[in-house]
């Protein structure tokens, strides 16, 4: 991309190792891992019986995603509730983390949302094999074994469209940002950018929340009694 | 633009980290609180819905004290009435039986007192006539035959004449 500036979708990579690292995503991520872990331990630090403040706000996240969780999954939710609260939480934060001027989303790179993804299915495999031990993997084979192709592309697109939802979702709106930014208008552009911004602040909250309940989603076949 | 690399394993551990710190310095506080909270909120309710049964009950109670005590009070007001009625009926006869003893006794005196005044009328009369005889005729009869000749001329006359004395 361009020079100077905003560079959109170009990163600095750093080598350690051998391996490749963006460095902009992780000091991103880092920030936003800071972020979560300050409000929430602000949010616990004196917890009240009646709730105020940042514990409220807390409190109602892990009650909303929490809820969701509780009723899809069932009874086994509570296994797979803190890692589904910490998601939604952690994509909320960085999709608005994006909307900073100077800041960008680690959710912009798919490096990211791939990861998360792969993550994801993981534990879906994992959950499954220790819930339900090898008929975990008889799903792909039903309702008949001639099935297994598409069950196998069903399996490969579930990371894929989960990560590219978001990533797409994140990127666009920044680079969108950037364009209206740029864009030469001079009376409608604070309008618009402000307009902008309040859409992309809907969908940074939407998108994390897609994310987190079709991982929900995902999981709950690994997690309930009766596998299919 | 699009490049996969080692970011998406470090992006993975972020996450596992992340996730990691929030569930045990977190979420078993928030969820404890949440609980906590939940169970305070279940004996406000309980113990809210054991004193609205109390009241109830005690308010039921009172009704029926109440609605025993309005039929005890009819009761009594019914029987002070009978009472009162009864007192009146008898204050009444007796009234009426003291009124016709005094009537009857008061025309007994009457009709005594006109007797004896018609008993002193007759003797004062036959004095007087047998005064008056002997002075007309100038000569003293004998006082106790003069006496019967007027008292048997009195007796003949009309009893209506001097008041209808039986």
């Amino acid at each position: 991309m361009g020079h100077g500036g905003h560079e959109i979708g170009s990163h600095k990579v750093a080598h350690f190792f051998g391996f490749a690292f963006n460095m902009d995503t992780l000091y991103m991520t880092w920030m936003v891992m800071a972020i979560v872990i300050v409000l929430a331990i602000l949010a616990v630090r004196r917890l009240e019986t009646v709730p105020r403040g940042m514990q409220n706000a807390f409190e109602m996240a892990i009650e909303a995603i929490g809820g969701q969780v509780d009723a899809t999954i069932g009874p086994n939710s509570r296994k797979v509730a803190p890692l589904l609260i910490t998601l939604f939480v952690f994509l909320l934060t960085s999709n608005w983390l994006g909307l900073v001027p100077g800041f960008t989303s680690p959710t912009n790179d798919l490096n990211t949302t791939l990861g998360l993804a792969l993550m994801i299915i993981g534990f879906v495999h994992v959950l499954g094999v220790g819930h339900h031990g090898l008929s975990h993997f008889k799903h792909f084979i039903q309702p008949h074994p001639l099935f297994l192709p598409i069950n196998i592309i069903e399996e490969i697109a579930r990371p894929i469209t989960l990560s590219f939802r978001l990533f797409g979702n994140i990127m666009a709106g920044e680079i969108l940002i950037i364009l209206i930014a740029a864009l030469p208008l001079y009376y409608g552009e604070p309008l618009v950018g402000v307009l902008w911004l309040g859409f992309s602040v809907i969908v940074g909250l939407i998108q994390a929340f897609i994310f987190t309940m079709l991982s929900t989603s995902y999981l709950s076949n690994s997690l309930k009694e009766e596998h299919h | 633009m699009v490049e996969l690399n080692a970011t998406l394993i470090a992006q993975i551990i972020n996450f596992l980290l992340l996730a990691y710190i929030l569930k045990k310095f977190v979420f078993g506080k928030v969820l404890q609180a949440m609980s906590d909270r939940q169970a305070r909120i279940a004996g406000s309710i309980e113990s809210a819905d054991r004193e609205r049964a109390a009241a109830e009950e005690l308010k039921r109670e009172y009704q029926e004290q109440l609605a025993q005590a309005r039929t005890q009070a009819q009761t009594i007001v019914e029987k002070a009435t009978k009472l009162a009625e009864q007192a009146k009926d008898d204050i009444i006869k007796e009234a009426r039986a003291e009124h016709a003893r005094l009537m009857k006794e008061a025309q007994e005196e009457i009709a005594r007192e006109r007797e004896r005044a018609v008993a002193e009328l007759r003797n004062e009369v036959v004095s007087l006539s047998i005064a008056a005889a002997g002075k007309i005729i100038g000569q003293n009869l004998d006082a106790n035959a003069n006496a019967k000749l007027v008292s048997d001329f009195i007796n003949n006359l009309d009893g209506q004449k001097i008041g209808g004395v039986q």
